[in-house]
């Protein structure tokens, strides 16, 4: 099976959120990366077929620089070769602009199957896999826990609210994107890592891609949310707390 | 000069014949000595070299010698009855090397040391006490080992043991019946032949049995790696740590075959002690195993049939065994080489390391807490930044940023250092120090860890460290070394006990007015302030505190006193019945408090138990780990548990109200 | 002609109560912009869904039908609305924010050239749309630029549904018949079905009310156990609860035990101990309830009770029953 697994390098789960001075994206400076986690999901989940069934796992990535360094721990973790898509402009492309870029270095591997993370951490989109799918023609299915290979191609575990789940058989080739927690992620060895070295990274500049960037969404400005996390002790009787807590709980968090 | 003895009979003629037998059985002897032992020292030089290994300087390692092979002094201390049996036996072999020496030439008519000259007789009778306690030593120690049976021996009873036990007893037998024959009998020759052959006998089956380390102990002590529990770097692209023969290096294979059986490793092993599959002795033996049949080229794994990869990783890096040893078996580096072996290469797949793994990939902390909750801890705590300026940095480490106890650790100890107008700050960020990942065997994840914070200090020129946990001061001050040059760094009982006699005592400090109990009260009534800041009055009868060494600060660092002359601030210190070298580990090293849930008997719980019977009102800790763990254990002991307090904890308990 | 179209969402027969909040999302903008407002119904028969939808103050409800939409998939839904929105051509196209629409409204709006503003959170003058990034430390304002219609979908909660009005007159139901070939179907969804019932699977639960020390004795535990009922929830515990077995092994949440993220956590009796935080920090909301105000639990928690839990848990019993009618 040719599996490849689009990942995304996002900031640290830890860090620090400060407003850039134009007021359009976070300051970056002094912030770490990692891989976005779901992404991760996806990569294992690519690394387990692979385990199984045989084949190859490329990873492609787009961004600036910085992203080689994900791109090697992919490379550590199992994955075959990687395509680096040289991009200094992502945060000015829309989710349809950065699915172009993908699409176009994706197509000429002519994978058996296309894997993403469920969404990222920093924008939380959760639309690239799709509309990669939507570009590449190919069927697709979301918020996949567990992929199985079939004769006739694919029988897939897809979470459905609250606490129910489908089955999905479609054929292949396809798209999924891939759901945290289905599988158990592994951790990078430094055997991994040394291995990582001699893998190939292709490099791919995105004007050469041939994509019209122009967005047709754009974000314009961010701000800090008012509430910041502090706790909030709901005061009175407990027949008033429990009250006051439930309101909470449907309305301002939204969880009921 | 009064003779001691009768004159050692020698018999004063051999025949042709008899010279050609001795030598042929001598060759013989020897040939069949070598066959076993050549082999065995082909297998431990074809061992690859150990990186990183220093011979110089030279000075502990003689230290060690004398100390440890010379005087015996660990085999006396740790087991004195068995110990000092076995240091007449050791005494009496070094005393007789002349005596044997003399005895082969003798054969030849070249004897050297007359028995009726003076230094002869003065000489012989030297040696004739050595036999005694020899053979009263050797004859203790097969009772010990045949009738009374202890545990850690083994269940099986050892034939070669009793095999030299018998040549040894023959040996001293034959030689002090030597005084009461004389010279031209056929007695004395029948007992030099009797001598000759246990001689003979005994010399091919040294290495053939566990007494091979009559010849290799003394190299094994004398070539240590030269500190305690030390992990040797990994050296090049292909190195994983221990995962199949071809990376046994020098000194494992050396170690392997020095094993005695003693079992004072698993004596004093906390996960043998609980019913664990762990046993430090069976490791060694098990590598020992490998090497006889596969030997030092092979690329079978050494996890799977000769030692359980379950065992391994059941060890907490307490380093009792390696402690104990007293042929110079360092047990540590074997553990966590194994454990290298087994992570390196991502054959360890245990939910529990790998979340711990993932969460130091790209968190800051093992816990995998956000690290906002350690800038909301030291908001809230109001503890000053660190600047460059300050002469301590204080290091939080994990349990210290985000465990709530472990907090108060912090919090108290900071109050200590206000109190004594130290300045401090602490670090706005803290990576984890690595102790959990370098201990389980993750070098990628140390190797980022360490780098990344000897970076940081670097940047915020950080000098001179603080640290309220055993297990960041090892790593930082001892584990960094391998990827940089690591700031001075302390533990706070190190500190603490420097200015001991500037904080106020609980226990003797003569300034604080006592008040009787009022009526009602039992013997321990509480601290009592009549106002906020008023000096504190005390109850005239001190509680007892017993003090958990911390197996970080004890073993590893050496530091004893220190954290006792803290703990003394408060109470009346008494100790448990394993204490000081021998203190039993909590539970949590080697990375083991991240890991999943024990099988058989809890550590904590035991060592727990034990602190709790001593009937200490205060178990006193200086280690956040132990802090945790014994918390659990007495938390399921119930009510009348002790209280459980840090020694920070302690000093600050003396201190005014702010 | 210019409008607002909101797609609406069916499960289990009904209209999905995000649904309603999509409609009441789409009727502030049409009244913000001036533009009428119209609703959708995808499916094989929608006539008695859509006679629901009518009754509320908008202008049309289309039903767009066809046998290949009685079941949902992506492909189907995808054509079908692609086929509407081209007709139709509505300026706005609000949808809620559902697993269903993140499955195929991305896909839509590519094929029209457009990118879904997605889980939108509120609507401005503009509009400007605002949504959560970086897991909610972070708000982003977004705008649509140029031509084609703006696909917008809603946060759950975030816009109340309206109360309906009585007397209103029903808005106008037409038919749309969408061309669909099977062979354009690619995917054959099956069946939902729960996770096993046998096995507890708290890593994947994502409503969690977990016991602690503080419940006292096993007789006690009932109490929290109806609770849990009442809201659906999965029953966890702190580690004294299992070590007694009062509750079983597989049901320890905490370092030693399982690790869980769902959407609502609540920690009755339990103090915070750092063995039980590594174990649930990951919940998206926390809630503490504990007699003890400096219990180390309040750190982690969004929302605590301070209080006895032997009044409090039976009172959040009744009040969580209320709010489920």
């Amino acid at each position: 099976m040719k599996i490849v697994v689009a990942i995304k390098q996002v900031p640290e789960r830890d860090a620090q959120v400060r407003i850039d001075a134009a007021a359009k994206w976070i300051d970056e400076t002094g912030l770490q990366y990692a891989l976005n986690e779901s992404d991760a999901y996806a990569l294992e989940e690519a690394l387990q077929l692979k385990e199984k069934h045989g084949g190859e796992v490329i990873v492609v990535s787009a961004g600036p620089e910085r992203v080689g360094t994900t791109i090697r721990e992919a490379l550590a973790k199992g994955a075959d070769r990687a395509i680096a898509i040289d991009c200094n402009d992502l945060g000015a492309r829309d989710a349809l602009g950065v699915a172009k870029l993908l699409a176009a270095a994706i197509k000429p591997e002519n994978p058996d199957l296309v894997l993403t993370g469920l969404q990222s951490e920093d924008l939380g989109l959760g639309q690239t896999g799709v509309i990669v799918a939507e570009l590449l023609g190919l069927p697709h299915a979301t918020l996949i826990l567990h992929v199985e290979k079939t004769e006739a191609g694919l029988r897939v575990k897809r979470e459905l609210e609250e606490g129910w789940f489908q089955t999905i058989e479609l054929p292949t080739p396809a798209a999924l994107t891939i759901q945290s927690g289905g599988n158990k992620l592994r951790y990078a060895t430094l055997m991994g890592i040394k291995r990582a070295k001699t893998k190939e990274v292709r490099q791919l500049a995105a004007a050469d891609l041939g994509v019209d960037s122009a967005p047709v969404v754009l974000l314009e400005q961010v701000t800090l949310p008012r509430k910041q996390k502090s706790t909030q002790i709901l005061p009175g009787t407990a027949k008033e707390a429990a009250a006051a807590l439930v309101e909470k709980l449907k309305f301002e968090a939204r969880v009921l | 000069m009064i003779p001691l003895l009768p004159t050692l009979a020698e018999p004063q003629h051999f025949s042709l014949g008899e010279k050609l037998l001795f030598a042929g059985l001598v060759v013989a002897s020897a040939a069949a000595f070598w066959r076993r032992f050549g082999l065995v020292l082909d297998k431990i030089l074809k061992s690859r070299k150990d990186p990183g290994f220093r011979l110089f300087p030279l000075g502990k390692r003689i230290w060690d010698f004398v100390w440890e092979v010379a005087a015996q002094a660990k085999v006396i201390r740790e087991r004195p009855l068995p110990g000092l049996a076995h240091a007449f036996v050791f005494w009496a072999f070094c005393a007789f090397a002349l005596v044997t020496l003399n005895h082969c030439a003798v054969a030849f008519g070249i004897g050297f040391l007359d028995p009726s000259g003076q230094f002869g007789r003065l000489y012989y009778d030297f040696a004739a006490v050595f036999a005694v306690a020899c053979a009263a030593g050797i004859l203790g120690l097969f009772v010990r080992r045949f009738f009374i049976r202890p545990k850690w021996l083994g269940e099986k009873l050892s034939t070669q043991s009793g095999v030299i036990a018998l040549l040894i007893f023959v040996l001293m037998a034959t030689y002090l019946a030597s005084f009461f024959v004389s010279n031209a009998g056929p007695a004395a020759l029948a007992l030099w032949w009797l001598h000759t052959l246990a001689l003979l006998i005994f010399l091919p089956l040294i290495p053939h049995t566990k007494h091979l380390h009559l010849v290799l102990s003394p190299a094994t002590v004398f070539l240590s790696r030269g500190s305690f529990a030390q992990i040797p770097p990994l050296s090049g692209d292909e190195d994983f740590g221990l995962v199949a023969g071809t990376d046994l290096t020098r000194l494992v294979s050396l170690q392997a075959y020095s094993c005695v059986e003693c079992g004072r490793c698993t004596e004093h092993c906390p996960a043998a002690n609980t019913g664990k599959l762990l046993n430090p002795k069976e490791i060694i033996l098990g590598l020992r195993a490998y090497l006889n049949d596969l030997g030092p080229a092979s690329d079978q794994p050494l996890l799977g049939k000769y030692n359980a990869q379950e065992a391994v990783f059941q060890c907490t890096t307490c380093g009792a065994c390696e402690y104990q040893c007293p042929v110079g078996i360092e047990h540590v580096p074997i553990l966590v080489g194994l454990r290298r072996g087994a992570v390196n290469t991502g054959s360890w797949a245990d939910g529990h390391g790998t979340r711990l793994f993932l969460a130091l990939e790209h968190g800051s902390n093992a816990l995998g807490m956000s690290a906002a909750e350690r800038d909301k801890f030291i908001e809230k705590q109001a503890l000053p930044l660190f600047d460059g300026t300050q002469e301590y940095c204080l290091w939080l480490g994990c349990m210290g940023g985000y465990d709530p106890k472990g907090r108060e650790i912090v919090a108290a100890f900071a109050r200590v250092m206000n109190y004594l107008g130290t300045s401090y700050g602490v670090l706005r960020k803290e990576k984890c120090t690595g102790d959990p990942v370098r201990r389980l065997g993750n070098d990628l994840a140390f190797q980022q860890l360490a780098e990344a914070n000897l970076e940081a200090l670097a940047q915020n020129k950080v000098n001179k460290i603080v640290s309220i946990c055993p297990h960041c001061v090892r790593t930082i001050q001892e584990d960094w070394k391998e990827y940089g040059t690591p700031p001075e760094i302390e533990h706070h009982s190190e500190f603490l006990a420097r200015y001991a006699d500037k904080l106020p005592s609980e226990g003797g400090g003569g300034f604080n007015p006592r008040i009787k109990p009022t009526a009602g009260e039992g013997a321990l009534a509480p601290v009592v302030r009549s106002s906020p800041g008023a000096p504190a009055v005390f109850h005239p009868v001190q509680e007892k505190i017993v003090f958990h060494d911390p197996c970080y600060l004890g073993r590893y660092r050496n530091v004893y006193e220190e954290p006792r002359k803290v703990a003394a601030l408060a109470g009346e210190l008494i100790e448990a019945p394993r204490s000081h070298e021998r203190s039993f580990c909590c539970g949590a090293g080697g990375g083991l408090a991240f890991l999943g849930e024990e099988t058989g008997e809890r550590v904590s719980h035991n060592r727990a138990q034990e602190l709790v019977a001593t009937g200490a009102r205060t178990i006193a800790a200086a280690c956040p780990f132990c802090n945790t763990m014994f918390r659990d254990a007495l938390a399921a002991t119930g009510e009348g548990a002790p209280e459980l307090l840090d020694i920070a904890q302690l000093a600050a308990r003396g201190l005014p109200q702010s | 002609m210019s409008s607002v179209l909101v797609v609406m969402e069916q499960r289990a027969g009904r209209i999905a109560r995000i649904g309603w909040e999509a409609l009441a999302a789409g009727q502030r903008m049409g009244s913000q912009l001036g533009l009428p407002v119209s609703a959708a119904i995808v499916g094989a028969q929608t006539e008695s869904l859509a006679a629901e939808i009518a009754t509320r103050p908008i202008d049309k409800v289309v039903c767009v039908e066809h046998p290949l939409l009685a079941h949902y998939t992506a492909d189907g839904f995808t054509l079908a609305l692609q086929q509407l929105i081209q007709t139709k051509t509505p300026a706005y196209v609000v949808l809620p924010h559902t697993y269903q629409v993140r499955d195929y409204a991305p896909a839509l709006a590519a094929r029209l050239g457009q990118v879904l503003i997605g889980d939108v959170v509120a609507i401005a003058d503009g509009p400007v749309f605002t949504r959560q990034l970086l897991q909610g430390r972070l708000n982003g304002n977004y705008r649509h630029s140029g031509s084609g219609p703006c696909f917008v979908s809603v946060q759950a909660g975030a816009f109340r549904a309206e109360i309906p009005e009585t007397g209103a007159r029903p808005a106008e139901m037409i038919p749309f018949a969408p061309t669909i070939e099977p062979n354009q179907i690619r995917t054959t969804p099956g069946e939902p079905f729960r996770g096993s019932a046998q096995t507890v699977d708290l890593g994947s639960a994502q409503l969690i009310v977990s016991v602690g020390r503080g419940i006292k004795e096993a007789e006690n535990i009932p109490l929290v156990q109806d609770l849990a009922k009442a809201l659906g929830a999965e029953l966890a515990a702190s580690r004294p609860i299992c070590d007694n077995c009062w509750l079983p092994l597989e049901r320890q949440v905490g370092s030693s035990g399982q690790t869980v993220s769902p959407k609502l956590y609540l920690a009755v009796g339990i103090s915070g101990a750092i063995q039980h935080l590594v174990g649930m920090k990951g919940s998206q909301c926390v809630v503490a309830i504990n007699k003890d105000p400096d219990a180390p639990i309040f750190e982690v928690a969004d929302y605590g009770i301070v209080g006895d839990l032997f009044e409090v848990i039976p009172a959040l019993t009744e009040a969580v029953k209320a709010a489920r009618q």
